[in-house]
């Protein structure tokens, strides 16, 4: 893991043995706190060059600091300490052995029931941080770390805020993970706790789906997508996600947030019960399963067919314009081939608008009725003339 | 996305609406939509095979029908009966254009006037209540007379789009008194008819030599008659 020496011998009490990673920020170092005799990650912030900029930005550090240090919680990171030294601010947190998401992601795909079991325990500690007054703010893949035993736990708590709050463009928009951030984060509103939710279903969609969500050829593009494009439903990208995921995932991707999950926890325990329907599922059809797993074929979706995959409005916002998607659970191929391709009578048949019933019609249905009138006329006839 | 067929096709669309999807909870909704569909593969079973398409929408199923108005309408009532258990079902009923779109190398979707009114009429309908439109009402009175004559009207509504509806409701006493006003009408109609036929033979012949001619079929000598007319007078107390 250790990737080259680093230039920094020392920070605070702690002895700096390697270097981990960099990031926009600053540099994450290991360490090893000699007092205690542990492994720490020491994850560092340069302060601004500008006197009253650095001042400004290490309170809020400190503060922010002291918000995730108050957080403990089997799905977050712990934070040990923090501190300063020169120029530098630092936080000494739990170093962990395990692989980011983003990692996992990449070597293959994660099965519908891992992803869920992921997304839950991210949303449990997302709640308990939010029930602590702290939101992430960049919630994504590399700041997802899965440790053995199927633990998760997520990192990086109170550098968000920083870098949200202090790197604004000149447009307003903050820098952040573009494919990541809320609708209301890319539009420069005000974010809370839901925005959180939001990118963590993000997370959810892209482990279930296998895809990128948001995407574009630069950060505008990304932005427009993540305010304007509604993603279709999961299932219709892997068919191996049952319905209430797409219910779950829908809800969690709101554009509104409003109208969006408004707890890290509901989310939470509907991807419980999402994950104990899974599991009943696969328990019960092991044998099928495992059979199945032999033949299983790498699903490959081209750029049409997700285009076409495009998701269902409610019924109040369709359109004559609107296009509603044909069911995969029921066979319609034959009614559709009679649409595109109609034989001869059906093409007249189904272009021919009803034409408006007369009584004469209406008399020629009414069969009994007729009968009588006919009488009736016979009867009259008869006496007329005999 | 294109169309895949230049020409519209007309077809009933039924729109099984979920009441209130929207807030329920994950959990529920994903038990309410298993059950829809559950619902849908029970009442599309007497349709034709290739006589219906079904519609993902976000908080129901569509199901547009080929050229069997009739059938539209038992599927709409039937899906009501069918969900009368647990599953807040709203039904809106049109006949309109629907026309395929593509995407990619198949068929995928449908759009279309016909689709876009029926979810107008489902979200106008109250829970466990089928609405109809005048197209539908027109389509299934071409197609079956009898069963046209079961529909009420409902009223007049405006959607979002301020686009009025003139909507029916099926409606089982609408077709008895349907019933009731034809039969009378009938016997109306063929009392005038036979009435006519009295008035010509009458215009005819003058109403003397036409007592005659009926007394005479029902067997009375002129005597007879003579008796007969006096004790029908003295009886009225009418002096000549």
């Amino acid at each position: 893991m250790t990737k080259k020496k680093p230039e920094l011998t020392k920070l605070g009490r702690y002895k700096i043995t390697g270097e981990l990673g960099r990031g926009a920020m600053g540099v994450v170092y290991k360490g090893e706190d000699p007092s205690l005799d542990r492994t720490v990650a020491l994850k560092t912030v340069i302060l601004s060059d500008d006197a009253a900029g650095k001042d400004e930005y290490k309170k809020r550090f400190f503060l922010e600091a002291k918000a995730a240090g108050r957080l403990s919680h089997p799905q977050v990171i712990t934070v040990y300490d923090f501190g300063q030294e020169g120029d530098v601010a630092y936080m000494a947190m739990e170093f962990l052995k395990g692989k980011e998401l983003r990692t996992r992601m990449k070597e293959g795909s994660i099965s519908v029931p891992e992803a869920v079991h992921i997304a839950e325990q991210v949303a449990e500690g997302l709640g308990y941080a939010h029930e602590h007054g702290v939101v992430h703010r960049d919630i994504k893949p590399s700041n997802i770390m899965l440790l053995p035993h199927d633990k998760v736990k997520i990192m990086d708590f109170g550098i968000a805020r920083m870098r949200a709050s202090d790197h604004k463009t000149s447009t307003g928009l903050v820098l952040g993970t573009p494919k990541y951030m809320s609708p209301e984060q890319v539009s420069g509103s005000p974010v809370d706790h839901r925005s959180d939710i939001f990118s963590l279903g993000v997370v959810l969609y892209e482990m279930l789906t296998h895809s990128k969500l948001f995407q574009g050829e630069d950060t505008p593009q990304i932005f427009h997508a993540v305010a304007n494009f509604q993603p279709p439903v999961p299932s219709r990208l892997n068919p191996e996600v049952p319905p209430m995921l797409d219910f779950v995932v829908e809800r969690a991707l709101k554009k509104d947030p409003s109208v969006r999950y408004q707890d890290a926890f509901e989310l939470a325990a509907d991807l419980r019960s999402a994950l104990s329907e899974l599991v009943d599922r696969e328990a019960a059809a092991s044998g099928e399963k495992q059979r199945e797993r032999d033949t299983t074929k790498t699903m490959k979706m081209d750029a049409d067919a997700l285009r076409s995959a495009l998701p269902a409005p409610t019924a109040a916002a369709i359109g004559s314009d609107t296009r509603l998607p044909v069911s995969l659970k029921f066979d319609c191929s034959d009614a559709i081939e009679r649409l595109t391709d109609p034989t001869g009578s059906d093409r007249k048949r189904l272009t021919r608008a009803p034409r408006p019933i007369g009584i004469g019609r209406r008399l020629l249905r009414h069969r009994v009725l007729l009968a009588a009138m006919l009488a009736a006329v016979l009867v009259g006839g008869a006496i007329a003339v005999v | 996305m294109k169309p895949a067929n230049a020409a519209a096709n007309l077809a009933s669309v039924v729109f099984l609406k979920i009441q209130e999807f929207a807030r329920r909870p994950a959990q529920e909704q994903a038990r309410l939509r298993a059950q829809l569909e559950a619902v849908v593969a029970v009442v599309t079973s007497d349709l034709r095979h290739a006589g219906w398409i079904a519609l993902d929408a976000a908080d129901g199923i569509a199901i547009a029908v080929l050229d069997d108005p009739e059938g539209a309408l038992r599927l709409a009532q039937r899906s009501i009966t069918a969900a009368a258990a647990g599953l807040p079902l709203s039904v809106g009923v049109n006949h309109g254009a629907v026309q395929v779109t593509s995407g990619g190398r198949s068929a995928d979707g449908l759009t279309g006037d016909g689709i876009a009114v029926a979810a107008s009429v489902a979200e106008f309908a109250a829970s466990t209540r089928v609405l109809i439109s005048r197209s539908f009402r027109d389509a299934l009175a071409e197609a079956a007379p009898a069963l046209d004559a079961g529909l009420s009207p409902a009223g007049v509504f405006t959607d979002a789009g301020l686009r009025t509806h003139e909507l029916f409701y099926p409606d089982k006493s609408a077709a008895a008194r349907r019933q009731r006003r034809l039969i009378a009408a009938g016997v109306a109609a063929a009392v005038v008819i036979v009435g006519v036929g009295i008035s010509a033979r009458i215009a005819g012949g003058g109403h003397q030599k036409v007592f005659d001619a009926t007394m005479g079929k029902v067997g009375m000598s002129a005597k007879q008659r003579e008796a007969w007319l006096r004790g029908v007078r003295e009886k009225a107390g009418f002096k000549p």
